[in-house]
């Protein structure tokens, strides 16, 4: 447990996992490490182990409140994947995975008991209820609530069901965006792509009650270019994702998701070495947005704040930044990324103002940190699968709209940093000090986008930043990521054009 | 059955079902977490499970799948899926699968002790440990403690007639603390893992480390925009160059995606860089008997005095390379592909100690901490947020934090002009302090 640091990944899990296990072995890193080592982010549908009855399920919650606790749950899930991945117009593998499994959860006061099974069975729940129980022999306790099966609102609609879609469909999809990265420009060397789709049922019973069962499909389509003019190289990436059926290739084509990839890899060859020192940055409308995600959204979730060591605790109802800046975490936007309808917990998605105004409005909590705060369930409890633990987590998150026209806040930028993507970053969130870095930046010279500049790491605290953004516009837009938390989770990030004053930049040029 | 037999048969069962050539990977975990907080415990996590994956070719064109449900329907159907998505992918000469039945010896990577350990006395050191964390003045606050095990067997079987398995496992214990000064907040994390539970650092060892780093950067101060010395710290060197170990990934360099890819033997760092990869060190946390697709594993010099030694390679990279497999296949346990990674990466050490390197530098940067992806793998690109110790004149003199740094792969790697004596070889990344003479530093 070095500095604990949250995380978008700019790079596929698959690849994380290679380099940080360093050939597939199993090591004690730090414990949320740990527990990432032996998960698995391909996981089944329909399958015999979810249709558990709920006299089953009613029996395993009473034994895990055997010996006490104020809360219980079983979760199970099981999820089918499907991954291909084409290099220098071969496809390189196909890969189909199932995972299914279930897992049981006790509270008791602060504490928290879990286990696990890959065995879906009655007696592996049971034997997991022990294990998980034993948080709990010293606590208070509470009778269980016989489940009742309930309903929440959904905002993810299917047209094309994942599940009726050929193989076949599928490559052609990775043809179609092969091909056109290709013939962007002749610079333009290689295209490697990446197709994920999944379907994940899960089933969460508790103690206070709650029956809920649902399938989520989700789709995730990478495009990696690599430009070479034999002096520089450049590899862009687009991405595209959605809880969606696959009529979400009918909505933007392969070909555009690969051209713009392939824009971003020529135009970055004529990139020159980027300033150095404080700047005014103007931010791009999209995925940018994760700059507020990694500076503001992790500082704002909740179980930080329930240990009193946030950067934001105690802030409430403060203000704690601009006027003209509004945050927004909204797991209701349909059919997108961070859409989940129920959280992992089973409680509803819902739109959530963090920040309205520059006050701070709310925190994003699951079921613990609610109860340990005094406060309302926000509907952001959230688990990579069943081999993890609930926490809060955030859905689609985004500085909201405001009122100035993208281009005016250009104009009115003398001297400073265009960025127009960015890769990633991570944030401390006890401290609030974050990090991201560029993948295409221009110069700003007297109001205009001059030269490209490499990418360049952006680095400041959160409370400046958001006191610091002075301008916000109307064009409000979003990019597709993949949070890390100790476990990983399916994310959107977004915002309109907006302008911080000054920021570190770690420009390489004297 | 045990897993062994069952991986032996699984590959028949492939075979039976169509396809040329097969390799299962099957693997079994345990593991325990438990953290606490303000002196009571937060969460105990413990669990054990297995999956299977298979790596199957059919007329040289690759399908996997993989599945933790063990039953022979579930085992069926999950391979008739590897060999049904195999048909669609492209054929490729150089998917092979490796035959080489030697097994490298190493010792110390299992430790069955620590699963006997009494759960009460796992809990009691997490909670001793945040204890003495919190006994400095300076702390105020802690973020949690905790203790981890894990184990995990794997066993590899393939159609080549390979079938090897060994087991494996380790502990960590860790602690994170905040400290506090005004409006200012700070914190500092340790932990230690090992393969054997009497290896573990001691807990008052971890605890000030822990408290150190929380404190010692309380009350910083910014520096301008210039060019000075940078010294890497033993922490930070791995962030830095990561890159150029993603370089030296024999894949990357055949597709033409690395900014060594015309490097080999040639000097494309100061002479005072080497760098070993040692796949079989005893009780080495990476160490492994054979790597992730079975090939026996090795100790191979990437880089010796500044000039470029070896790529590395897995079966199907060094196929297609012309050459042979370094042992360097990587594999994210059951649900993945084999790719290509390192195991214990160490630099060689120079002359210098670390005090010695600080007091010959007139004005620099102590780098602690580094932010950012490192050098990029592609272009030889760094830059980074950095934080640290200001020197001048041969003396810390303040805390720095806010700052980036930034330079070319080249420039930065040939500037490297003072290795330190000061390695800690428990480290999967195990670099002492190193100085370059001159760096972009990004400030006021």
């Amino acid at each position: 447990m070095n500095e604990k640091r949250y995380f978008v990944r700019d790079i596929p899990r698959r690849k994380f996992l290679e380099l940080s296990m360093k050939g597939g072995l199993i090591v004690a890193a730090t414990p949320s490490l740990l527990s990432q080592l032996i998960s698995c982010k391909n996981q089944g549908l329909s399958a015999a182990g979810l249709n558990l009855d709920r006299e089953t399920l009613n029996k395993v919650i009473a034994e895990a409140l055997s010996k006490g606790g104020d809360f219980a749950e079983v979760y199970l899930e099981n999820r089918t994947s499907r991954n291909i991945v084409m290099e220098e117009s071969k496809f390189k593998s196909g890969l189909y995975g199932i995972s299914q499994g279930a897992g049981v959860r006790v509270i008791s006061g602060n504490k928290t008991g879990y286990a696990f099974t890959d065995d879906i069975n009655p007696e592996n729940l049971v034997r997991a209820a022990r294990v998980a129980s034993y948080v709990a022999r010293e606590g208070g306790s509470v009778a269980p609530v016989n489940l009742g099966e309930q309903k929440r609102d959904s905002f993810v609609t299917v047209q094309q069901p994942l599940e009726n879609i050929a193989d076949t469909k599928r490559i052609e999809i990775m043809q179609r965006a092969d091909q056109a990265a290709l013939d962007y420009d002749n610079r333009i060397k290689m295209a490697m792509i990446s197709y994920y789709d999944e379907i994940r049922g899960r089933v969460i019973a508790n103690s206070e009650g709650t029956y809920l069962r649902d399938e989520l499909p989700l789709l995730f389509f990478i495009v990696q270019t690599m430009s070479d003019d034999g002096k520089a190289r450049h590899l862009s990436r687009e991405r595209l994702s959605r809880h969606s059926g696959f009529e979400m290739f009918e909505e933007v084509s392969p070909e555009e998701v690969s051209r713009r990839a392939a824009r971003e890899a020529i135009a970055m060859l004529d990139a020159e070495e980027a300033p150095a020192g404080m700047m005014d940055v103007v931010m791009q409308n999209g995925w940018g947005g994760v700059l507020v995600h990694e500076a503001v959204g992790h500082p704002l979730e909740a179980d930080n704040i329930a240990k009193g060591i946030g950067a934001f605790t105690g802030k409430l109802g403060q203000k704690v930044a601009s006027d003209v800046f509004t945050m927004v975490d909204d797991g209701t936007i349909p059919n997108a990324r961070g859409t989940i309808n129920f959280d992992d917990e089973g409680t509803q998605s819902q739109r959530n103002v963090l920040i309205e105004k520059g006050m701070l409005k709310g925190y994003m909590t699951d079921i613990l940190s609610a109860k340990q705060l005094g406060m309302n369930r926000t509907g952001n409890g959230r688990r990579e699968s069943f081999r993890y633990i609930p926490i809060p987590r955030m859905t689609n998150t985004f500085i909201d709209n405001g009122d100035s026209e993208p281009a005016d806040i250009l104009r009115s930028t003398e001297k400073g940093l265009y960025v127009q993507s960015i890769s990633g970053g991570s944030v401390n969130p006890v401290t609030g000090v974050f990090n991201f870095t560029c993948r295409e930046a221009y110069v700003i010279e007297n109001g205009e986008k001059t030269k490209p500049v490499k990418g360049a790491t952006l680095i400041g605290s959160c409370l400046d930043v958001i006191s610091n953004i002075d301008a916000v516009g109307n064009d409000l837009d979003f990019g597709p990521g993949i949070c890390g938390k100790g476990q990983s989770a399916e994310v959107d990030a977004g915002q309109p054009t907006v302008r911080i004053r000054g920021i570190n930049v770690g420009g390489s040029k004297a | 059955m045990n897993y062994k037999d069952l991986t032996v048969q699984l590959v028949d069962k492939c075979l039976k079902f169509g396809a040329d050539e097969a390799e299962v990977y099957l693997q079994s975990n345990r593991n325990l977490s438990i953290q606490v907080l303000n002196n009571e415990i937060e969460t105990i996590e413990e669990a054990s499970s297995h999956g299977v994956g298979f790596r199957v070719f059919v007329d040289n064109k690759m399908g996997f799948s993989h599945c933790n449900d063990f039953s022979d329907k579930a085992l069926e159907d999950t391979i008739k899926r590897a060999i049904a998505f195999a048909k669609l992918t492209s054929p490729d000469e150089n998917n092979i699968l490796p035959d080489d039945i030697g097994i490298t010896t190493i010792e110390g990577l299992y430790d069955p002790s620590i699963a006997g350990i009494p759960m009460e006395e796992k809990i009691e050191m997490a909670l001793r440990l945040e204890q003495l964390a919190l006994a400095d003045q300076r702390i105020t606050k802690s973020s949690g403690s905790g203790f981890s095990e894990s184990e995990a067997e794997i066993f590899i079987a393939n159609s080549h007639g390979l079938s090897k398995s060994y087991k494996s496992g380790g502990c960590g214990i860790g602690v994170s603390v905040v400290a506090e000064k005004e409006d200012q907040k700070n914190t500092g994390g340790e932990y230690c893992s090992r393969r054997q539970f009497t290896d573990l650092k001691t807990l008052e060892e971890i605890a000030a480390e822990a408290a150190k780093k929380a404190y010692e950067m309380l009350d910083p101060e910014m520096v301008r925009t210039q060019r000075a010395a940078v010294i890497f710290d033993p922490d930070v060197g791995r962030s830095l160059l990561g890159g150029v170990i993603a370089a030296l990934n024999g894949e990357r360099v055949l597709q033409g995606a690395s900014f060594l890819k015309d490097s080999l033997n040639q000097k494309f760092t100061s002479e005072l860089l080497t760098i070993i990869d040692d796949g079989t060190r005893e009780k080495g946390m990476a160490s492994a008997p054979f790597d992730g697709e079975g090939v026996p594993t090795r100790k191979n010099t990437l880089v010796e005095k500044g000039v470029l030694k070896s790529f590395i390679y897995n079966t199907y990279a060094a196929t297609r390379a012309g050459t042979k497999s370094t042992g360097n296949a990587s594999r994210g346990g059951f649900t993945s592909l084999p790719g290509i990674g390192t195991h214990n990466v160490y630099l060689l050490e120079g002359k210098h100690t670390r005090n010695e390197i600080i007091a010959s530098t007139d004005r620099g940067l102590l780098l602690k901490g580094l932010t950012g992806y490192g050098i990029n793998s592609v272009n030889g690109n760094f830059s980074g947020g950095a934080s640290g110790f200001w020197i001048e004149k041969g003396k810390i003199v303040h805390p720095v934090k806010g700052l980036t740094i930034a330079g070319k792969a080249s420039d930065i790697l040939n500037d490297i002009d003072m290795m330190g004596t000061d390695i800690d070889m428990n480290d999967t990344f195990a670099s002492p302090a190193f100085r370059v003479r001159e760096m972009q530093i990004g400030g006021k």
